[in-house]
């Protein structure tokens, strides 16, 4: 059949296709430069216990270039990003963390990306209002610095390199709403009630001609 | 009305009794005529007439006065002896499409989770655990559903069956929107899997409308165009999700919203049934006459028969293994193609889609191979087609977990889906030759098989984390290929096994010996004679007299 051959014939392509991709050397997370940049991040409610909710509390993050920085002249952007500590990767393969800077999961939500000036050299910050869509979990900030291949060469993270320091938890939002609920209960109750109506209606008509 | 164990059995799960194709259907109407001779003072249809069922006291939409002006050609109990797929004359292809479409919604709503669960997962905080088991638990309701659904279609007919059944599960549907944690997530997605037991109202429905030669291609059809369902929410929940967030709402709502879609569509389609539908195609009085004269069976003998039968057990693990892994694939790999090669939720959605949308032709495609292998070599060839196209799908599932790029991935994906649901046709070919007693009990515990497989799937390789998702694919196809070896073990004694040629026994001794010498007496098995005389063919090539090369 037509069909056959023409699945053989993109099954060779696509085998040839890959074992011609070839050896291009993969970018590392442990090939960046650490600690390139010095980044802390404060949230808005601190102490013993505190879960920051999402869409209400805010991060003040601060960072600036270290003077240990070796690469800075490549710097031409960067990326600040909240990531998921050790403790919310467990049993949840989508967040886990690859040395292959393409396949790491651990960094997904994007806090903020700005060019780099490099005549600035004080200690910069913004603030960061948590989005509605984090989920909750436990988590800390890291900045990455890109060059102008949109390659990264340096980071830098609000935690130590065991990430035990300085984390911060968030809770996400439950996403329900009342509206929500009262229209659900609504279309359920018309359901069965449309269901009863309909069998008792044509029972009554079903006695009413057996009785004619 | 007394409840016939006869009704109850043919119909609750004459689950895509034939599969298709014009070849089977000479089969099939070989099967009825031969047996309409037999018993012609009986009644009709002998070994079928109990699939009218007692349909209840409902005669919505039957008017004692017509005369029987269809739109299609019908026999001499109204049902259609055509199978005309593009009309929607009243009463038997508006039948069709209200049940397929039921049918097809209900799978809809089942797997509608499936690829919004890399939203669902960031929202309810789930572990892999948690994911699988609610995957585990979405095909396990219907397990016990389906076999209660046979009661339900004898008591109150397959109409309300039906819509009883859709309309009660839409509150599951939307009470999605009330879910805040794994426990609740687990149980919606538990009671909405209850819905899926309008495999069997579809089924039974189909029986009262369609006559018995053609019974197997529309029963096949409904199945199989139901079935598609399952790819076709892989496709709208997350189009709808994407427009409800370009709405303005945030994520964690917008998928909650998405569920108000397949939540409508049960209540439109139940409404439809209701006014619609109808019970019979007409003639009642007719249908009356013919119901005092049903050979009753009872369900202890019946059951015995069907479970002492090695064979049953063998297909109902072979179907665990084509149509469980169909079901397993159904949740899983949406969220596959969305983590592993990083697309967009509606992408994966797409791909996902067109696993599911096979079902449209391959298990059709399924039966129709069954039915080529048996004109040549009989039901040995029916066993090698099955073994074949089972351990191809496994191999292209072991493929797909192995696939490193996106184009690998899809293209073994597809191939697994026509294997996989092809698998699904050939071996409802296969089922009915098991017994001819108890052919509805066998029928559904085959289709109850392919669900305990599916939960059976998903709690071994995607529920803990053991095992990648990849991993997981990978030793489902090893699963798959292994689990398809019993077949070689499957022995008919007058038409043989893969390996074994057959023995002395003919098909009429092995039929009959389901009977004992009193029900013989009472004249009982003079249906299994007429079938095991059409069976005939199931000898291959040499046992016809005439055979022209």
């Amino acid at each position: 059949m037509a069909i056959t051959k023409l699945l053989f014939a993109s099954l060779l392509i696509c085998s040839m296709i890959q074992s011609s991709h070839g050896a291009t050397k993969e970018r590392l997370f442990t090939d960046l430069e650490k600690g390139a940049l010095e980044i802390t991040a404060t949230p808005s409610r601190t102490g013993q216990g505190v879960v920051l909710a999402a869409g209400v509390d805010k991060l003040s993050i601060t960072w600036k270039v270290s003077s240990t920085a070796t690469k800075e002249a490549e710097f031409k952007i960067i990326k600040v990003k909240l990531c998921y500590a050790p403790v919310s990767q467990v049993d949840r393969p989508w967040r886990k963390t690859h040395n292959e800077l393409f396949k790491d999961k651990s960094c997904p939500h994007k806090i903020s990306s700005f060019p780099y000036d490099p005549t600035v050299k004080t200690a910069q910050s913004f603030d960061y209002t948590l989005e509605r869509d984090i989920p909750t979990g436990t988590y800390y900030v890291r900045a990455y610095a890109v060059d102008a291949q949109d390659h990264e060469v340096a980071f830098g993270q609000t935690t130590n390199e065991a990430k035990t320091a300085d984390l911060f938890s968030v809770q996400a939002i439950s996403g329900r709403h009342k509206s929500l609920d009262i229209a659900s209960v609504c279309f359920s109750v018309f359901s069965v009630v449309a269901l009863l109506v309909f069998f008792v209606n044509e029972k009554r008509k079903a006695k009413i001609e057996q009785s004619k | 009305m007394p409840q016939t164990f006869e009704t109850h059995d043919r119909t609750a799960e004459p689950e895509d009794i034939f599969h298709s194709d014009t070849d089977l259907l000479e089969t099939i109407a070989a099967h009825h005529d031969v047996s309409d001779q037999v018993q012609a003072p009986k009644q009709l249809s002998p070994s079928h007439s109990s699939e009218t069922g007692d349909t209840g006291s409902s005669m919505h939409g039957v008017s004692t006065k017509t005369t029987g002006k269809y739109d299609l050609p019908v026999d001499l109990e109204d049902k259609a002896t055509v199978f005309k797929i593009l009309s929607v004359a009243k009463p038997h292809m508006r039948t069709f499409h209200l049940s397929w479409i039921s049918f097809s919604t209900c799978f809809v709503s089942t797997f509608a989770a499936a690829p919004l669960v890399p939203i669902i997962r960031e929202n309810l905080n789930l572990t892999k655990q948690d994911i699988g088991n609610a995957g585990v638990a979405s095909v396990s309701g219907s397990i016990f559903s389906r076999l209660v659904m046979g009661a339900v279609c004898d008591i109150l007919g397959p109409r309300y069956g039906c819509a009883f059944l859709v309309m009660l599960s839409a509150p599951t549907v939307f009470s999605m929107s009330f879910v805040g944690g794994a426990a609740g997530f687990i149980t919606v997605r538990f009671m909405i899997g209850f819905c899926l037991a309008t495999f069997v109202s579809c089924q039974y429905w189909m029986s009262t409308m369609f006559t018995s030669n053609i019974i197997g291609l529309v029963n096949g059809t409904a199945a199989g165009w139901g079935n598609m369902g399952g790819g076709i929410t892989q496709l709208l929940m997350p189009v709808v999700y994407e427009i409800i967030r370009r709405c303005g709402a945030t994520a964690f709502t917008a998928w909650r919203i998405a569920f108000f879609v397949p939540g409508w569509l049960h209540i439109i389609m139940g409404i439809l049934v209701l006014t619609l539908g109808q019970d019979l195609p007409g003639g009642n009085r007719k249908d009356m006459e013919i119901r005092g004269k049903v050979v009753k069976d009872k369900l202890g003998k019946i059951m015995w028969c069907a479970v002492t039968n090695y064979r049953t057990w063998i297909f109902v693990l072979l179907y665990g293994y084509s149509m469980g892994v169909e079901l397993s694939t159904d949740n899983v790999i949406a969220e596959y193609f969305f983590d592993r090669f990083h697309l967009k939720l509606h992408t994966a959605g797409i791909i996902a889609a067109s696993f599911g949308m096979a079902n449209f032709f391959a298990r059709p495609a399924g039966g129709y191979a069954s039915d080529m292998a048996a004109k040549y070599f009989g039901m040995r060839g029916r066993l090698w087609a099955l073994w074949i196209i089972q351990t191809a799908g496994g191999i292209f599932c072991v493929w797909l977990g192995r696939a490193n790029t996106l184009v690998t991935a899809v293209v073994a994906m597809i191939l697994f889906s026509l294997g996989a649901q092809a698998a699904c046709g050939a071996t409802f070919a296969i089922v009915p030759f098991i017994s001819r007693r108890s052919l509805g009990i066998i029928s559904g515990l085959t289709g109850a098989g392919g669900n305990f497989g599916s939960g059976l799937t998903q709690l071994i390789f995607f529920s803990t984390s053991r095992f990648t998702t990849e991993q997981g694919l990978t030793w489902m196809g090893v699963m798959i290929i292994a689990c398809t070896l019993p077949v070689t073990l499957c022995r008919f004694p007058q038409w043989g096994s893969m390996f074994l040629p057959p023995s002395t026994v003919t098909a009429e001794q092995y039929y009959v010996s389901e009977w004992s010498e009193e029900e013989k007496q009472n004249n009982m098995h003079l249906g299994s004679l007429a079938f095991a005389k059409s069976a005939e063919s199931e000898g291959g090539r040499r046992a016809h007299s005439t055979v022209i090369v």
